[in-house]
């Protein structure tokens, strides 16, 4: 008997806990917490719009990379079409890589490639089928912007800037962390939110 | 002498008058624009950080439960039908429900009432009215990272019962309400 409380009770306890901790967020739960500032980010190969494979490590410039998590229907993530493109061409020639990434499950290949054409994206474009690197990155709407420095270390990550209408931008996160950082100096502000489209998981 | 006092009289009761017909005039139109004021587009009211915090902070005797949403988002929209029936489900039992669109500041009078309307939602509604969004979302919860819908459940004290980032599970909420109303009695 009482080796079968001793068998009963660690359980019950273990399942009162799983109980509590999932009392408060139960449907999203799974989704991971987003990857830690300071920390690296493995080198990760996913399809572009193409369906050529395309790894991390041949997309990153001399001086790091920003992935964008994006979105063909998300009218926050069209709001910044232009400021993305724009990034994306002027830290080009300062050795840092704009890649975009849509993990939105409802969205496929060819509506992703529609939708770049139609808005000049001129940047590498990936699907994330099965949400794999956003679930490594922890990403959760759309824009959501990571920047990596050459090492894949996570300098910042969060919102592009303050916001949606381009007229009430007063701070831009991500280009302050570009330009600290190309100026040897360490970013001050690694992480901002914004509201955003959730990504719609697979 | 007396046609002056008659004049006097004469004006006094056309004054009377005139102010007695204005509200029956109102109470003849009264019927015609009840009915107007019942397809009205509901009121929604612009919220900063620094009041809806205090919102969500308060202490009171109802819980409160709050939706964050915006038109442009699907689950949200998608949820809604969920929320406004327990909106009329809970609130004659003493829950207080406001939802927080986080629109553009022009839709305050366009996309969000409309919708509101159509979803004959009758919870008080707010639109955020922020320049940075950023003060908020770490208020509300540190580890929100912005994505929408979010509903969140305070208990009388203003500490979190439940939160829910993405779309609700309406039975799961349900639960989380009847906890903290039987909590309440």
């Amino acid at each position: 008997m009482k080796k079968r409380l001793a068998l009963i009770l660690p359980a019950a306890l273990l399942l009162s806990a799983f109980v509590i901790a999932g009392s408060g967020r139960s449907i999203d739960g799974d989704i991971p917490a987003p990857a830690a500032i300071g920390s690296t980010i493995e080198d990760f190969t996913l399809p572009d719009v193409d369906g050529t494979n395309r790894t991390l490590a041949s997309l990153k410039g001399k001086n790091g990379s920003v992935i964008l998590f994006i979105a063909v229907q998300c009218p926050v993530s069209n709001a910044y079409n232009e400021r993305m493109e724009q990034l994306a061409q002027d830290f080009k020639a300062k050795g840092i890589n704009v890649i975009g990434i849509n993990a939105n499950a409802t969205e496929d290949a060819g509506a992703v490639k529609a939708h770049a054409a139609q808005n000049k994206l001129s940047f590498v474009i990936l699907k994330d089928p099965g949400n794999k690197i956003a679930d490594r990155l922890g990403a959760k709407v759309t824009p959501e912007a990571y920047f990596l420095d050459a090492n894949n270390k996570l300098l910042y990550h969060g919102r592009i800037d303050n916001s949606k209408d381009p007229a009430g931008v007063n701070s831009s996160e991500l280009r302050d962390a570009l330009n600290l950082v190309l100026s040897g100096k360490p970013v001050e502000k690694t992480n901002a939110t914004s509201f955003g489209c959730t990504i719609k998981r697979g | 002498m007396l046609t002056r006092a008659l004049l006097v009289v004469s004006v006094g009761l056309s004054i009377l008058l005139s102010s007695l017909a204005a509200p029956a005039q109102k109470r003849t139109r009264r019927p015609a624009k009840s009915k107007v004021a019942a397809v009205r587009s509901p009121v929604v009211t612009e919220i900063k950080t620094d009041a809806l915090v205090a919102l969500l902070n308060r202490q009171s005797e109802k819980p409160l439960l709050v939706n964050f949403w915006a038109t442009w988002c699907d689950p949200c929209r998608d949820e809604f039908p969920d929320l406004v029936k327990i909106d009329a489900d809970y609130r004659k039992l003493g829950l207080d429900f406001v939802t927080v669109s986080l629109d553009d500041v022009p839709d305050i009078k366009t996309t969000v009432p409309e919708f509101l309307q159509k979803m004959k939602a009758t919870m008080p509604a707010y639109l955020l009215n922020v320049p940075d969004p950023d003060p908020l979302i770490k208020a509300v919860d540190p580890t929100w990272q912005g994505d929408l819908p979010a509903t969140i459940l305070y208990t009388t004290n203003g500490q979190v019962a439940y939160k829910h980032f993405g779309r609700v599970n309406p039975g799961e909420l349900r639960s989380a309400i009847d906890k903290v109303i039987g909590a309440r009695n």
